[in-house]
Parts: structure tokens; C-alpha cells; sequence
């Protein structure tokens, strides 16, 4: 099958899922959420004014326009403003997407390779003390609060040898640097450990492959064995487990940005939950459903990429 | 090879931003952390502290608090002089001084910023009853401005809100005098011109940035917004065209702290920046300060042990850094509410006895660090109202007299007593303050639930009824005991502020004789008996009065902690050299 004609057709699955996503949205706000206006009102809410609230955000409409409203945004992308903060929501996401990527992206992609890297070494290694060293720290890694690595770092690092800075964010380039380079280092020893750990089994599952029996008896070096089969080989679920990954990247990461004061988009569903900000909730839900879509195919088509053998249907 | 050059070149972006920090070129910075997001500084939303603190840099209102004197007395702002006041006490005439500018903006001819009327007053009070925003001052006017709500009604099903129909109550006499006509006697109306809801705002500003006007303040203040990042930094300019504002001389500096006479008659403000850095997190705003980062803080709870020696003194290391602690209390009062809809709530020995049950003094020392006043009825210190050394006798602990209670309520060691539900919200301090709760309820046979909810879900619980009991806090409006009685007035019920719905036909009435009453020592005799009244009745339990901890850095100059901090910032000042000389030898 033509490439295009797989894309174009994945991507119309978009449109009944978002029609679903949709309607979880409005059961979820209709059910669950409850009435906003008293929160929105502040201290002093009145019956009046919350009656004349609920006029002015449409929650008095019949069910049925409501939810079409909620289809109508998500289709179009415009979400209108914030119910708590009257901010327009599309400035919001692009205000917190840079920051949040600063800090995502490198750390994202460092922590991959410095993964990788040591699972190769340890599948070089395995069974013998380098592998059971690294399986150790890794599990040891694991088990430590992120929370730990945040207060510690900061403390040591920042506050007492002044390597980093405490916490901030400064706009533009290069200014944020200073301020990331303590949350990217955090960033990758959290997320080192369990990513080692499942590379570490990819490429476990394929050195122990008939091809690779071969490639040995045929007198194929081992660092050769690892780099080109054995690599090559562990690039589907690899692929699959980086790929998918990515969409959620530009959420950040709510801790390390609560935690450094940086201006993302790590707390944003979680502080509209707690203000029963619907526009905003509506907002997230609609473009993680979207991202993870998209990504979905970008995976599939990669896997074309990484490995002829797989052919689009 | 290629990789090389790569790395170096790397290392010197890197090596040259972490050395790239703006400097302020010999500007006084006033550097201060905000705990939460600042939601836009349009006055009308200003409903929370983070967002008013903002506003209050920008905007300015009629009246404002003096700075200096205690208790809280009102002073005139953009006012020329305290209003004229008619006898009958339902019409107040401001004079308006002139000469003040709004900031200069694109949003005026020239970029000018154009000199303050008193139609400008006139369109703030309307913006802020205006249907279509839904401010979230609304409540300081409603029924209170002859014809105010018949025009806000009037408009709520038009299209588009004429700003131009004349409202009887608010209208200009000359270009610079403004009078307002209130339907009743409203003691309060002064201190809510002194409120950001009511502060004056451009009418040529509202209409050029229109629904971004949140993020484009333009005012008569101190400061001019330079950046406003919402979750990350705010920066302010001193406002070059401010008028001739001068720092308080009308107190005796032998009484107060002389420090403050250095400035007294200075032109305000002090400072030529201020800085806003938004940190959530309690842990990197106490590092920021111990760097000298950070002027002042409030003391976070997880730190507190370290700041404070157990005899309420700063801590020898800070103290050696020349840190100051300062220690102001709260016009507040924290709670437990019952939900007096509900028939066993209405049994008055039933509530004393939980009362008696819980633990105050206790539950000050795990959750306040010991800082706190235990609450004996609902009026704070600090205000006419409380009374100084009154005991409530119903205030726990006191298990044997709870026990006794409880049987006279006709749940002996809480037999017949249904489970009972304790709402909270999702947070770890609730969740602890909750388990301390249900554990004390124990001890005299009451079983409680917790229930955790985000905020929204408990609100909804108490709008709808479906709660029984829940902790809860209040803090002053302003500073008037009626802020605080008002939450157990009747006729305020859900979803009024009367949350827990209590009902009492004396107190009632004496809150409405009082409502109407001016500051009088006949006012505070009825405050005192309704404070007296409540204490017997324990509509709630009754938890404490915060104090608030906070460390000064030594070159943060007039600083005083207040309740009322809008606009507070113009006063203080920095002493840049000590700051300089400081950070180098002891930071």
C-alpha cells in the first residue's frame, strides 16, 4: 500500500476518536466536575450572579449544544479562554511549550543515548559484573524518589556549591541555559535507570536470536554483532518506546518545573482540574488525544524505515 | 576533528550563559517571590492575594490603609481628602486630586498617559457591576449604589452594555469631584474603596486591548509592567510621570521603628524596580533567600524549626547574616463548620462536646509550629470586636467535660451517633490535620470518615449540602468585624458565606442593627455580644488565628507586614550598598 494512502487514512481514524474523546469530555464535566461558578465566584458568590455565570460560559444550554460546542473547539483548535484566569488558552500553551521543551528535549534525548549506550555495554557484558553493577544502580536509581534527586540537587548543587542555579527562568537564547542544565541533569538520572533496564532486555532478547549463533560462527566480531545486528534488530520496540514518547515531551514535567520555577506546561491540567477550569481541561484532552494519534503513525512509518521487513496495511 | 570543534563550541555557549545574568546598573531592586500564578491584573478579578498584590503596583484606588499606623486606619489616595458625608450617611462627595497621569501607554493620544477625572471613577464602579465581565467584586456594591442594580439587571439580557446610561447613585459633580448615593447605610463602603475591585482604570485602556486588557495594566500607580510572565516573573519600572507622593511623616518615629524616620517625607516610590519571581515550592524559595536573592519571605512550615529557636527567636546563623525576623498576626480565623442544615447538628451540646473533644493547643504545635493564637470565637485580635482575655469555656481539650456533653446530647460515649463525615481538601497538611481530627473524635467515641475532594468538589458538596463537617479558614477583607460575623449570618446562607448554614434568630438581629451602624463604641458593644454569643453557641469549631513569620534581609528597608498588602511595595526601600557589602562577606 502506497505510504500516503496508509497515512491519510490512519489520521481519518482521528475524527470518530476525537468525536469519542469529545463525548468522554462532556459525560466527565456533566457528571463529575459539578458546578463551576461557585468557584469561580470566589468568597462571594450569589445565586444571581452564579445563574448569570453559568448563562455567560453556556452551561445553561441544552446538553446537546454543549456538547457541540465541545466538538466544534475540537475540531477548529480554538479553545477560547480560561474560565479561571481569563488568559486566551492558545497563548497559554505557546508561553509554556518553549520552556517546557528546554528542559524535555535535551533531557529526553540525552537520557535515550546515555540509555542505549549502557545497554549495549551491559548486553556486551551481560552476566558478568559490569551488567549486575549497572542492573544494581539502575534498580537502586529506580527507587529513589524523584523528589529526593530534585531536593538534593538543588540543595548541594545549587544552593551549597553554586554549580547550577536554584531555581528561574530567563527567556530567549542562550539565557535559559543556566536554569535547565540542573533540571536536564535530574531529568536523566530519573529516567535512566528504568530506560536501562528496558533496553537492556531488548537487546537481551535479540543477542540470544538464531542470527546472531550465525554471525558468531561465521567469525563476525562481537562489537560488530552488537552495533550492526543486534542494534538494527532492537529498533522496533526501541522506536516504539522513543516515539511515542515525544508528544508528551512539550507537557514537561510537573515536579522538576514546580519544583526549578520554570514557566511550562508541567501543572497546567492539574491546576485546571483543582479550578474546574473546563475550557482548559478540554483543551489538554483534545491535543494529548491528537498528539498521540499522530505519533501512532509517525511510528508506523518509521518502522518502515528501521526495518524493510514491515509493510503498511 | 569536526567533533571537537563541535564540543568546544558547546562548552562556550554553555561556559557564556551560565555567566550571562542581566545586571541592574545601579537601580534599587526590590526582589520578592509570589507562592502562586498570577491570573492577570485586570482590578475587577483582583479576588485573590497573589493577583491583588499585583494590581495594587499599577492601580490605585480613592483611599488606601496608612502605612505606618495600627490599627488599621483609612487615609486619603487618589482622594484629595476623606469624602464628605451627608448626615443621613447615604451620600459620600470625593474631592479627587489633580494633576495625577495614567501611565503613559499606547492605548492614549501620543502615547500619553492622560490626566485622572472623576468619570473615570464613574466607568471602574460600572465595570465592576457590569454583567457581561462577572467581576469578582461584584458583591461590595450589590444593593448597595441607588440604581446600580436595576442597571446591571437591565443589561444583563442586552447584547452590549451602555457604559454612557446614567446610574443615580455614581456620578461626577465636576470634572474632579465624584459623589456616590447608597440605599442604606453602608459603614463598610469606605474600606471598599480602598479594595482593588474599585480601582481606576482607563476607559481608552479597556477599549484598545479589550479582552488582553488583563495583561496590559495601565494605571496611576508607582509602577509601570515591564514583563508579566504569568507563572515565571513580573517586572516593574518605577512610573516616571507618578505624582508627588511623599512616605508618611504624620506618626512618632520615637515610637515606631526609628529606621523609618530616614524616609519620612521622601517622594515615593523608593525602589526604581521590583522584581516578582514566581515559586511554588517552598524548598527553592528558601534557598533563593539564604542565597540574598530574595528580600523577604515568609517562613515555610517545613523550614520553620530551622529559622526559629523554640523561644520564638531567629535562628544565631541567620541572625549572623543579618536577617530580621518579624512576626505579625493575621486578621483571620481558621475552622471546623458543621453543616447546620443537618437536625443532629442543631443540637448545641452536640457541638460543644466535639469542641471539647479537639485538641486546639495541640493541633497548633504539629500544624502551626506553635505560632499560632487559639481561636476563642470568630473575631480576630487586631480589631474592635475581639475581646482581649475572654475565655470560651466550651474550647477543647477537655475529654471528661466533652464526655459529660455528650451524654447530656444524648449520645453517651457517642452511642446513637451516626458515622460522621469529614470533608477535606487533597492536600497532605488537610489530609494530616484530618487524621489528627478523626483521632481526637475517638477518644470520646465518635467515629469520623475523611473524605478527601479537590477544592472545586468540596465547594460543590457544600453549595449542594452533601457535607457534614469540613475545615475551612477566613481571612479579613477588610479590617471590620462584620467581615467575620458575617460568615454566620442567616441571611447569608449558601451560597452567601454562611457555608455551614447556621441560623440564629439573636444574632441575626443584632448583625443587622450593627450592619448599619458607623465605628462606634456602641457598634463594638454589640460586636462583643455577638462574639460572646457565638462562643456559647459553637456554630463551629473554632481552630486559631495565624501568625505569620517572616524574615527580612537587612537592607530591605520599611518593611512592615500587614494584612492589606495592595500597595504597600511603593514604601520600601533598599540599601544597596549594606546589600553589596553583605552578600560579599556573609553569602
Amino acid at each position: 500500500m502506497n505510504i500516503y494512502i496508509y497515512i491519510i487514512r490512519r489520521l481519518a481514524y482521528l475524527i470518530p476518536v476525537l468525536l469519542g474523546v469529545c463525548l468522554i469530555i462532556f459525560l466527565l464535566f456533566n457528571v463529575v466536575a459539578g458546578d463551576p461558578t461557585a468557584v469561580l465566584l470566589g468568597k462571594h458568590p450569589t445565586a444571581k450572579q452564579m445563574a448569570e455565570l453559568r448563562h455567560e460560559l453556556g452551561i445553561d444550554k441544552p446538553m446537546v449544544y454543549q456538547y457541540l460546542d465541545i466538538v466544534k473547539s475540537a475540531f477548529t483548535f480554538d479553545f477560547g479562554r480560561s474560565w479561571a484566569t481569563k488568559q486566551q488558552i492558545s497563548s497559554m500553551l505557546k508561553r509554556g511549550a518553549l520552556p517546557s521543551l528546554t528542559v524535555s528535549v535535551p533531557a529526553f534525548v540525552l537520557a535515550t543515548i546515555l540509555a542505549i549506550s549502557i545497554s549495549l555495554l551491559v548486553a556486551y557484558f551481560r552476566g558478568k559484573f559490569i551488567d549486575k553493577a549497572v542492573v544494581f544502580v539502575c534498580v537502586m536509581l529506580m527507587s529513589i524518589s524523584s523528589l529526593v534527586y530534585i531536593l538534593f540537587g538543588q540543595w548541594a548543587l545549587a544552593y551549597h556549591l553554586g554549580v547550577f542555579e536554584i531555581a528561574g527562568y530567563d527567556e530567549g537564547f542562550p539565557n535559559f541555559i543556566p536554569y535547565v542544565l540542573l533540571p536536564i541533569l535530574i531529568w536523566v538520572v530519573i529516567s535512566v535507570g528504568p530506560d536501562v533496564r528496558f533496553y537492556r532486555t531488548v537487546m537481551l532478547d535479540e543477542i540470544y536470536q538464531d542470527y546472531v549463533r550465525t554471525a558468531r560462527a561465521k567469525g563476525v566480531g562481537e562489537k560488530m554483532i552488537l552495533f550492526k545486528h543486534v542494534l538494527k534488530n532492537a529498533m522496533i520496540p526501541i522506536v516504539t518506546f522513543v516515539i511515542i514518547r515525544i508528544p508528551f515531551l512539550i507537557l514537561g514535567a510537573l515536579l522538576i518545573e514546580s519544583f526549578f520555577s520554570i514557566p511550562g506546561l508541567g501543572g497546567i491540567t492539574l491546576k485546571a482540574i483543582n479550578n474546574n477550569d473546563f475550557p482548559v481541561i478540554k483543551a489538554m484532552t483534545v491535543l494529548s488525544a491528537v498528539a498521540y494519534m499522530v505519533f501512532s503513525v509517525v511510528t508506523d512509518v518509521v518502522y518502515t524505515v528501521v526495518d524493510p521487513r514491515v509493510r503498511l496495511k | 576533528m569536526r567533533m571537537f570543534h563541535l564540543l568546544v563550541l558547546c562548552l562556550c555557549i554553555l561556559g557564556g550563559s551560565i555567566g550571562c545574568k542581566k545586571s541592574d546598573d545601579g537601580l534599587k531592586v526590590y526582589n520578592i517571590a509570589s507562592t502562586s500564578e498570577v491570573k492577570g491584573m485586570d482590578p475587577i478579578y483582583a479576588g485573590d492575594l497573589y493577583s491583588s498584590e499585583e494590581v495594587g503596583r499599577v492601580y490605585e484606588g480613592l483611599l488606601e490603609y496608612h502605612y505606618l499606623k495600627r490599627p488599621y486606619i483609612l487615609v486619603p489616595n487618589l482622594a484629595q481628602e476623606m469624602p464628605q458625608v451627608s448626615r443621613d450617611g447615604l451620600t459620600y462627595t470625593f474631592k479627587i486630586k489633580k494633576g495625577v497621569l495614567f501611565q503613559d501607554n499606547e492605548c492614549f493620544q501620543n502615547s500619553k498617559g492622560r490626566e485622572l477625572v472623576a468619570e473615570d471613577f464613574v466607568y471602574s464602579l460600572k465595570r465592576l457591576a457590569d454583567p457581561k465581565l462577572q467581576s469578582l467584586g461584584w458583591w461590595l456594591l450589590d444593593g448597595r449604589i441607588a440604581g446600580l442594580n436595576e442597571w446591571r439587571d437591565k443589561h444583563a439580557n442586552l447584547d452590549v452594555v451602555n457604559y454612557d446610561e446614567v446610574v443615580e447613585g455614581i456620578k461626577t459633580i465636576d470634572s474632579h469631584t465624584v459623589q456616590f448615593k447608597l440605599v442604606k447605610p453602608y459603614p463598610q463602603f469606605l474600606y471598599a474603596l480602598a479594595m482593588p475591585f474599585t480601582f481606576v482604570v482607563a476607559k481608552e485602556a479597556v477599549e484598545y486591548y479589550k479582552k488582553e486588557f488583563l495583561n496590559h495594566p495601565v494605571g496611576t500607580g508607582p509602577f509601570q509592567l515591564s514583563v508579566f510572565t504569568q507563572s515565571n516573573t513580573i517586572v516593574y519600572f518605577k512610573n516616571p510621570t507618578f505624582r508627588d507622593k511623599f512616605f508618611p511623616s504624620d506618626v512618632d518615629f520615637t515610637l515606631a521603628n526609628s529606621e523609618l524616620s530616614k524616609d519620612a517625607g521622601k517622594k515615593l516610590p523608593l525602589v526604581d524596580k521590583i522584581v516578582v519571581n514566581i515559586m511554588i515550592e517552598s524548598q527553592p524559595r528558601w534557598l533563593v533567600f539564604q542565597k540574598g536573592d530574595l528580600d523577604y519571605i515568609s517562613i515555610p512550615k517545613d523550614n520553620f524549626d530551622t529559622a526559629v529557636t523554640p523561644n520564638k527567636e531567629l535562628a544565631p546563623d541567620l541572625l549572623a547574616k543579618g536577617i530580621r525576623l518579624e512576626i505579625t498576626p493575621q486578621l483571620d480565623v481558621t475552622y471546623i463548620a458543621f453543616n447546620h442544615d443537618l437536625p443532629i447538628f442543631k443540637n448545641v451540646r452536640l457541638r460543644r462536646a466535639l469542641s471539647l473533644a479537639y485538641d486546639v493547643n495541640k493541633s497548633n504545635t504539629l500544624f502551626y509550629n506553635d505560632t499560632a493564637l487559639p481561636a476563642q470565637s470568630v473575631v480576630p485580635p487586631g480589631i474592635a470586636g475581639h475581646i482581649p482575655n475572654f475565655v470560651n469555656g466550651f474550647r477543647g481539650p477537655d475529654i471528661e467535660l466533652a464526655k459529660k456533653e455528650l451524654q447530656e446530647a444524648g449520645y453517651p460515649d457517642g452511642k446513637g451517633l451516626p458515622e460522621i463525615t469529614y470533608d477535606i481538601t487533597a492536600s497532605t497538611v488537610s489530609m494530616q490535620m484530618a487524621d489528627f481530627f478523626k483521632a481526637r473524635m475517638a477518644e470520646v467515641g465518635v467515629n469520623i470518615k475523611v473524605r478527601t475532594n479537590s477544592w472545586p468538589e468540596l465547594e460543590n458538596r457544600i453549595q449542594n449540602r452533601t457535607v457534614m463537617m469540613w475545615g475551612i479558614a477566613w481571612g479579613a477583607d477588610y479590617p471590620d468585624a462584620e467581615n467575620f460575623l458575617q460568615l454566620l449570618y442567616g441571611a447569608n446562607k449558601t451560597p452567601g458565606p454562611n457555608g455551614s448554614g447556621y441560623s440564629n434568630p439573636e444574632f441575626d438581629l443584632m448583625y443587622k442593627e450593627a450592619s448599619v451602624m458607623q465605628d462606634s463604641p456602641e457598634r463594638t458593644a454589640i460586636y462583643e455580644n455577638m462574639n460572646k454569643l457565638i462562643a456559647s453557641e459553637m456554630p463551629w469549631i473554632f481552630g486559631v488565628h495565624r501568625q505569620q513569620f517572616s524574615l527580612k534581609q537587612s537592607w530591605l528597608k520599611n518593611f512592615i507586614p500587614s494584612d492589606f498588602t495592595t500597595g504597600r511595595c511603593q514604601y520600601v526601600n533598599i540599601d544597596k550598598s549594606e546589600k553589596e557589602n553583605l552578600v560579599k562577606s556573609k553569602f
